[in-house]
């Protein structure tokens, strides 16, 4: 089963809205509830004062997402470097998948984006995974110059989804900027499912794509992360990683 | 493993708080969460040269060609082999334990809790004399760039103008919330730029001007002692490769980096010290240096550079004081909450505010004092009782690491040991306390009623705290 990371700033009161809950039910999730610190601030400082409160509502948490079935655990880092402490946590808990949670009902439709260079078949099988048998529609959505191959993959990507049993569309913005088209197109939609790109000199001016849609979007975005630093394998003891997953 | 073992109340009925860990390279892993380790190797060498640089290139060149002429450069070279001394065994026991509070934490394990508290709360004392130095160092740096900008505005500024910059790297310290590691990292790379552009081009100069008009100068024209005087002045330029260690906990890799960092921040400020120091007294006579006071590096810089030497030395003191200054702040407000996580301070001086997640009242208990300090503007005081707090605690560590090692406690497990053991800190320990001995004795004595002070606490306050680790 697919793991899903889903970060959150617990001690900032970011939470999860109802609607993603219910979505990634049939998941496997992580709940990695992390503290940002201010270089003056020691870790260990903040969590002597912090820790309690942040377990406290790091356990309701995991529960609403299945603990008591054994499908979700949590985390909790404190740190200085928040890029560091996400890539540390998906790496150890090989989570293929992360989660920018949003503000949402009830899902009924997602819209996944299979622009540019991204592992279409796994963002699809993911895809296929999450909705499983439940009557969630799902529109591929794909932004290219190249109108012809652009539909021929996107009615591809299709087969397996629609042998599912699943209600598939499919949404191609052709000669638009890729971003914009992809926001635009959210608005039918409840939540975006995207693939991770490797990070280009835009990226590091305006963000991630995925931080960018998700602040246009308000829905929860769900990131496929790139398959060979999935595969990647921390070179440590797994009993230090696992350490607080057995936990709740 | 066997975490040492802990027990005891202070007087308000707080106990120590230590839980058993597991560090791992990347992280700190305790019962309830995770501490990210997010400090690399050029971190740790940027809290060590940048805590350094400031004090031995900019401010003690003219100060110390005046007591012991061209040898100034002996002294440095002394601070630097004792430090060395220190940093070695500092660097094992760093790795053993890399946690928060550095020398203290080593010295309440291995030493037990009256030796820690007492080094614990030197060193909030002496970190906060040793920033009150660095301040009055940016005073007369800011003094002379505003002369350099044609704005002359005379000594009188050099305190208020101290006094305003600690007072304002408290609040921004207190309120900053974005990050500066960042901002240090470049300003130590700036600064080890210019100095190597300046030294490269003095040196050859200095080499290349032998037989010159400047007067063949003696090299110890006042003899030995003032060279262990001398000495005993300037390694207050040594003091920040301690300053790595109070950040033990948060640093990657420990076991390689730390013992980089300290040992590696050393060698690379006292070569350039000594280099410093041969480019300067080539440049004018020791007696001439001294004249310039505080600030004697710019008159260096103008002589060879002319006034883009000037402004270039200008530039990089203002930055190098600053710098010094910010990252001790950091190191007080750290060295004040591990010794209240033990329960030898109110609990509450370690309090974190929730606005701006920043420890309010450790920044606060080091800011204040510190301006008190800053207000005597006593250069050579401040110094030296920054190093002899500082010394005590590098003896100590020493004798920490011989304790430790004559009965290894099942615990102790460090990835860096010590080459030469037991000379190397048999030799640390007797050199640190050594160099106390020749300090003026004002400060001697500011610094035996500052330790007798803090015993004083103790007995009053945390007799009962057992910190001594399972020997």
């Amino acid at each position: 089963m697919t793991r899903i990371l889903v970060p959150l700033a617990v001690l900032e009161g970011e939470s999860v809205s109802a609607g993603l809950t219910a979505l990634l039910e049939p998941m496997y999730v992580t709940v990695l509830g992390y503290h940002v610190l201010p270089e003056q601030t020691p870790p260990d400082q903040a969590r002597d004062q912090y820790g309690e409160r942040a377990t406290d509502a790091l356990e309701d948490l995991a529960t609403e997402f299945g603990a008591a079935e054994g499908t979700a655990d949590y985390r909790l880092v404190f740190t200085h470097d928040r890029e560091q402490t996400f890539d540390r946590i998906a790496a150890e808990t090989r989570s293929e998948v992360y989660a920018i949670p949003g503000a949402t009902g009830p899902i009924d439709r997602l819209l996944v984006a299979l622009t540019g260079d991204v592992a279409v078949e796994r963002i699809v099988s993911f895809v296929g995974e999450l909705v499983g048998d439940r009557e969630i529609g799902v529109t591929l959505f794909l932004a290219t110059d190249d109108e012809p191959a652009g539909r021929e993959l996107l009615e591809t990507a299709a087969v397996p989804l629609a042998a599912r049993g699943i209600d598939v569309g499919t949404e191609l913005a052709a000669d638009r900027p890729p971003l914009e088209a992809l926001v635009d197109a959210a608005v039918d939609h409840d939540a975006v499912v995207m693939g991770e790109r490797a990070p280009s000199l835009l990226t590091l001016v305006f963000g991630e794509d995925a931080e960018r849609v998700a602040a246009e979007s308000v829905g929860p975005v769900l990131v496929v992360r790139n398959v060979d630093e999935v595969d990647e394998d921390p070179d440590q003891d797994p009993d230090d990683r696992t350490a607080n997953t057995e936990e709740s | 493993m066997d975490e040492p073992s802990h027990e005891g109340t202070n007087i308000e009925g707080e106990s120590p708080r230590v839980e058993q860990t597991v560090e791992t390279e990347e992280v700190t892993i305790t019962d309830d969460a995770e501490l990210e380790r997010t400090l690399g190797l050029s971190g740790g060498l940027a809290i060590g040269i940048g805590t350094m640089i400031g004090a031995g290139i900019f401010v003690f060149p003219g100060l110390a060609a005046g007591q012991a002429g061209p040898a100034a450069a002996a002294s440095f070279a002394i601070g630097a082999v004792v430090a060395l001394l220190v940093a070695l065994p500092a660097s094992e026991l760093a790795t053993a334990m890399p946690k928060s509070g550095g020398g203290y934490y080593f010295i309440s394990r291995g030493l037990g809790t009256l030796a820690g508290a007492v080094v614990g709360l030197s060193l909030w004392f002496g970190l906060v004399f040793a920033t009150a130095f660095y301040l009055v160092g940016f005073g007369y740096y800011a003094v002379d760039t505003l002369a350099e900008l044609g704005v002359a505005v005379g000594e009188g500024l050099v305190i208020p103008l101290a006094l305003l910059f600690g007072a304002a790297f408290t609040v921004l310290n207190v309120t900053g919330t974005e990050n500066a590691a960042k901002l240090q990292n470049g300003i130590v790379a700036l600064l080890l730029s210019i100095l190597v552009v300046f030294l490269g081009y003095g040196g050859l100069d200095a080499a290349g001007l032998v037989g010159e008009p400047t007067a063949p100068e003696q090299f110890a024209p006042f003899g030995a002692v003032p060279v262990m005087t001398t000495a005993a002045l300037v390694f207050t330029s040594y003091l920040g490769f301690a300053q790595v260690a109070t950040v033990a906990g948060e640093m990657k890799d420990p076991g390689r980096n730390l013992p980089l960092a300290m040992v590696g921040s050393v060698l690379i400020v006292g070569v350039l010290y000594v280099a410093t120091i041969f480019v300067a007294t080539s440049a004018f006579g020791s007696e001439q240096l001294a004249g310039f006071g505080e600030t004697a590096m710019v008159e260096v810089g103008r002589h060879y550079l002319g006034a883009v030497g000037a402004f270039a030395i200008v530039f990089g003191g203002l930055l190098a004081t600053m710098s010094s200054a910010n990252a001790s702040v950091l190191s007080t407000s750290r060295a004040i909450y591990a010794v209240s996580k033990d329960a030898l301070l109110p609990r509450g001086a370690s309090r974190i505010n929730l606005r701006y997640g920043t420890p309010h009242v450790a920044l606060g208990m080091a800011g204040g004092p510190i301006l008190v300090l800053t207000a005597t503007g006593r250069v050579e005081l401040l110094a030296e009782v920054a190093s002899f707090l500082h010394l005590i605690m590098y003896g100590l560590i020493c004798v920490a690491l011989i304790a430790l090692r004559r009965d290894e406690p099942e615990w102790y497990d460090p990835d860096f040991r010590v080459p030469g053991y037991p000379i190397v800190p048999a030799i640390g320990a007797v050199a640190s306390f050594a160099l106390i001995g020749f300090m003026q004795p004002t400060s001697q004595l500011v610094g035996v009623g500052i330790m007798i002070a803090t015993a004083g606490w103790y007995f009053y306050y945390a007799r009962d705290v057992d910190l001594k680790g399972a020997l």
